[in-house]
Formats: C-alpha cells, sequence, structure tokens
C-alpha cells in the first residue's frame, strides 16, 4: 500500500494525529508521510525510523530527532513547557523551558515518539520510557505478571515483564511521549478478543484496553530427565485485543527455570 | 527461457524477479567482493520473502531482524527456544533431543531444540544488532556452525554437534566447546543464522588457508579444518603478548561476523 501524496487532512498510521501532511514527516510522531507502509503477511506494521533532524512539535515547542543508531532527541523547549525524564533510577528530573536538552539511550534503536491525545493512556514496559511532555501524568503499578519456581527449599519468583509497569495518561490536553526500544519496532492492532503470544521482554507498549497474562506451553517429546520438560517450556506473554500494542525485535534472553509452582492469572498448553 | 542465477545461493530465478526466491538475496544488485575475496552476505530487503517447502520466509526490520515464517501444512522448523519472538497461540510446539544430554549441558549448549509444525505463524529473533543470513543447503551438505549462532533450521536438515577438537581449540578458540552441525540428506534444507553486525564469506581452495580472530568465526563447510594457532607478538625488549587464532585450511566455505564480544584469544 502506498501513501497517499499529502493534500489536504492526513492522518498518520503510525499515530493516528492528523495533519496537513507537508514538511515530510508527521509533525506529531516524525514518521514519513511519504514512505511505503510496511506490513507483514501477518499484519504486524513495521515502525518506520524517524527520518533524521526530523522536527516533532508539541506545546510550544520542539522536538528534533538526529542519529539513525542510537538517535538522540534534542528539544527546544518554550518557557511556558516543561519535560519530565527518567534519571537512571528511583527519581524523575523535570526540565523547565527556556532552552535546549537532549536525551538517548545506550543501546543500537529506536526512537519512538507516541503522541497522547487528551484523556488518551497506554502501558509501558520498565525502561523503555525517554521523556514525556509536563501535562502527560506518569504513575506506576505492579505489572501482576510472574511466576514462582521451586529451588530446593525456596521459591523462586520470576517477573517476565518487570516487576512493575508504567503508566502514561495525557490530562488537559495531547501530551507526547518518547521511548526508546532496542532494535525494531513493530505495531498492530488486536481486534476485540483477538490474541498474539509474544515473548515478555518484547513487548514495548500497550494500550490499556488491550489484557496481558502470562501463557505456558511445554513441547511435545520425549526428555531426557524429567527437568527438561520445565527447562523447555514456552514462558509466553499472551496479548488480548482490542487495542494496540508494540514489540521490538530485540529481547532477553529468558531466564531458565523450573517447575512452576504459582502464577499470575495464566494459562497452560500442553503439547 | 532466460533464468538469473542468485551470486549468493546459485539458485535459478525467472527473469524479472529482483529477490531470489530460495534465500531472499537482491538479484538486482552488484555483488560486493573485497579486494582480498571476502563477499559480502546479501543485506536482505526489508519485507523480502522467499519460500522453502510449501512455506514462506519474511524478513522484517533492518536492525535486528526478524524471520517471520508462514508454516504450511506438514512443515516444520527447529530452533533454540529462546529466539521466538511470537507465535500465533495455535501453533504446536515439540521438543527435539539432542542427544549428549550431560555433555551439552557441560558445553553450555541446550539439550533440547524445540520445533514449531505448521500451519501457522512463528517469528524469530537474536538479541544484538546484526543480519539474517539465509543458507539454502542443497543435498548431501554439511555446515558447522558457531554455537548459539544458529536462528532456525527447516525440518529436512538433520541436526547433530560435533566437539572442537583440542584442548587449546576449546580454551582458546573462542567458539567454545561444540559445533552445531547441520546435514540434509536427499532433499535441500533451510538454514537461517544471525550473524553480528555484518557477515562476510570467503570460498577457500584445497589447501589455501585463513585465519580469523576466533570470536569471528560463524560457519563453515565441514571440509573446512579449524585449528587455534598461537601467536607470539613481542611488545619490547623484554615484553611479550600471546594471542590465539583460528586457522581455517580450505576447501570450502568460511563465514565471519564483524561485531563479537570474544575474550579467550586474549
Amino acid at each position: 500500500m502506498t501513501m497517499p501524496p499529502a493534500q489536504g487532512a492526513y492522518t498518520c498510521p503510525y499515530c493516528r494525529m492528523a495533519s496537513d501532511g507537508g514538511g515530510g514527516t508527521c509533525p506529531a510522531c516524525g514518521a514519513p508521510v511519504d514512505l511505503r507502509l510496511k506490513v507483514s503477511d501477518s499484519g504486524w506494521v513495521e515502525q518506520p525510523p524517524i527520518r533524521d533532524l526530523a522536527h516533532i512539535r508539541f506545546g510550544r515547542s520542539t522536538c528534533q530527532v538526529s542519529g539513525t543508531y542510537v538517535p538522540v532527541a534534542e528539544m527546544a523547549l518554550h518557557d511556558d513547557d516543561w519535560v519530565y525524564f527518567s534519571h537512571h533510577v528511583l527519581i524523575m528530573m523535570r526540565a523547565q523551558g527556556p532552552g535546549h536538552i537532549a536525551f538517548s539511550a545506550d543501546a543500537p534503536g529506536e526512537t519512538l515518539a507516541v503522541p497522547l491525545s487528551a484523556g488518551r493512556a497506554i502501558d509501558v514496559v520498565e525502561h523503555r520510557f525517554l521523556v514525556a511532555t509536563g501535562n502527560v501524568a506518569y504513575q506506576w503499578q505492579n505489572s501482576n505478571i510472574w511466576f514462582t519456581t521451586q529451588d530446593g527449599d525456596d521459591e523462586e519468583w520470576h517477573y517476565p515483564l518487570g516487576k512493575t509497569i508504567d503508566q502514561f495518561a495525557a490530562t488537559g490536553g495531547n501530551g507526547l511521549l518518547l521511548l526508546h526500544a532496542p532494535g525494531n519496532t513493530f505495531i498492530r492492532d488486536l481486534a476485540p478478543r483477538q490474541r498474539i503470544l509474544v515473548q515478555p521482554s518484547g513487548l514495548i507498549w500497550k494500550d490499556q484496553s488491550v489484557r496481558m497474562f502470562l501463557h505456558f506451553e511445554y513441547p511435545h517429546g520425549q526428555y531426557w530427565f524429567s527437568s527438561s520438560r520445565y527447562q523447555a517450556k514456552a514462558t509466553w506473554l499472551t496479548l488480548e485485543g482490542p487495542g494496540r500494542v508494540a514489540i521490538q525485535s530485540v529481547f532477553e534472553r529468558p531466564e531458565g527455570s523450573g517447575y512452576v509452582r504459582r502464577t499470575s492469572g495464566a494459562t497452560t498448553q500442553q503439547w | 527461457m532466460d533464468r538469473i542465477e542468485c551470486q549468493w545461493c546459485k539458485a535459478q530465478n525467472e527473469t524479472g524477479r529482483t529477490n531470489c526466491t530460495t534465500c531472499g538475496a537482491p538479484l538486482d544488485t552488484k555483488d560486493l567482493v573485497t579486494d582480498s575475496g571476502w563477499a559480502e552476505a546479501p543485506r536482505l530487503r526489508d519485507m523480502t520473502e522467499f519460500r522453502f517447502s510449501n512455506s514462506t520466509c519474511q524478513i522484517e526490520g533492518e536492525i535486528v531482524p526478524v524471520a517471520e515464517i508462514a508454516l504450511a501444512q506438514g512443515d516444520s522448523v527447529f530452533f533454540e527456544h529462546h529466539v521466538m519472538l511470537w507465535k500465533e497461540p495455535q501453533v504446536p510446539l515439540s521438543a527435539l533431543n539432542t542427544g549428549g544430554g550431560m555433555k551439552r549441558m557441560l558445553g553450555g549448549m541446550p539439550h533440547i531444540l524445540s520445533v514449531a509444525h505448521g500451519p501457522g505463524r512463528v517469528a524469530f529473533s537474536r538479541d544484538a544488532s546484526g543480519e539474517v543470513v539465509v543458507l539454502p543447503l542443497h543435498p548431501s551438505m554439511e555446515l558447522d556452525v558457531r554455537e548459539h549462532a544458529f536462528l532456525a533450521g527447516t525440518h529436512s536438515l538433520t541436526y547433530s554437534f560435533v566437539r572442537i577438537q583440542g584442548l587449546v581449540n576449546v580454551l582458546h578458540g573462542g567458539g567454545g566447546m561444540y559445533m552445531d552441525r547441520f546435514v540434509t540428506q536427499n532433499e535441500p534444507g533451510l538454514l537461517l543464522l544471525h550473524g553480528y553486525g555484518n557477515v562476510f564469506q570467503k570460498t577457500l581452495q584445497h589447501g589455501e588457508k585463513i585465519m580469523v580472530e576466533p570470536g569471528g568465526f560463524l560457519y563453515k563447510d565441514s571440509s573446512v579444518t579449524m585449528n587455534a594457532v598461537k601467536q607470539n607478538v613481542k611488545t619490547g625488549l623484554m615484553g611479550g603478548h600471546t594471542m590465539y587464532l583460528a586457522e581455517m585450511t580450505g576447501p570450502g566455505r568460511v563465514g565471519i561476523q564483524s561485531m563479537y564480544v570474544h575474550h579467550g584469544s586474549e
């Protein structure tokens, strides 16, 4: 499918924000407007990298993304605007305009601009957050994605998605959220009750309408040791629509774990 | 009827095609070969699709590419289970015992490989920047691959593993204790590897040698022998430094990757 040339109202297929489509890139998320939409046969839409030196507008300020391997988001803050960002751990820092400030992550990948229309909220996996505009409310809560395994007399706890999950909501107007994802990024709109299994650490963000829970799969086969069956299991995160999800092509290698003793809400498939 | 030969896998393609149907390599670009004879593995175009058996594989992304496979009924692929990025819920999984359970555990290799069966879709990726290398294997071929480098292999491949010979090779070779070995019998197979950084291939003549940094070794035909060779480097009147390189002796292909983390040769 080829994107139409910018004429009048243009709705970005990646962030769904309307603009006049001029300037070559979406002013809300920086995605190219003149690029062919890349959709895999199964329905994943490849998020194009923000074009080098593209501008994104928010409030009375701008953000310019430069670089392609580990992009830098450089913000020119108007004196009415402010942004906040994570300073390594525990604390959020605030930068108030006027002035310039720049952000980048520590791995090759893509900077994702997620414009949030007023009232919209999304869940973001921990450590993906780069920076957000002042009118985006932040809170975190327990991810409630966990399971335990038995190790001798000890019970080991596992959090495949991280212990907590970040939640961002636009309040009092449109906001902008910048994330960084290693590797390539793919987005998909799930229909109501449509399910897909993804590696838990491959998830970047999801609409809050998307339900998630663990799914354990035990491959069919002959095993040398009884414990092998547990080691060979696949631990998935089930995402169930309706809503949009985004995943990254890089994910952490799942840790080896034994017999699942207790779990947050989960399903199991024995093949 | 005119055909276009793929410069990477030598398969014949219909005229007018821009990508090889067997390995996805671009057909309309010039081969890139360095002055010393290393051929750059073709960078697969985003969303390139190619076929094996009755199934298709599509490569998505260019930083850490994803191989998305649409498995037809009766087809299957095997892989190390931690490389699955996503799958459709109805795709059945089974386990493939590799044999040598304890030896493989000691060598840090999985002793069970997972198998995904068609019909349905499953996608694979690794954990760092690089490229997917598609190696179609014709009948009666044997290919040795650095451990933890293969992404997926089709059901027509026979999987085994070979121990790297010699304590020096194991301790200083930088490739671990074992190599994966993929063998085709009577029908062709397809092997997907993930090379970190860029991947280059050189075909060695009989007796021809090349020294490579062991951490950069990615794959070789089984006809190529590999030995760790000690190199003494003088750093002054009294000083010296020892390093090990992998000496590859032809005949056959050698594949290397440009990015690696390796400390065994220092």
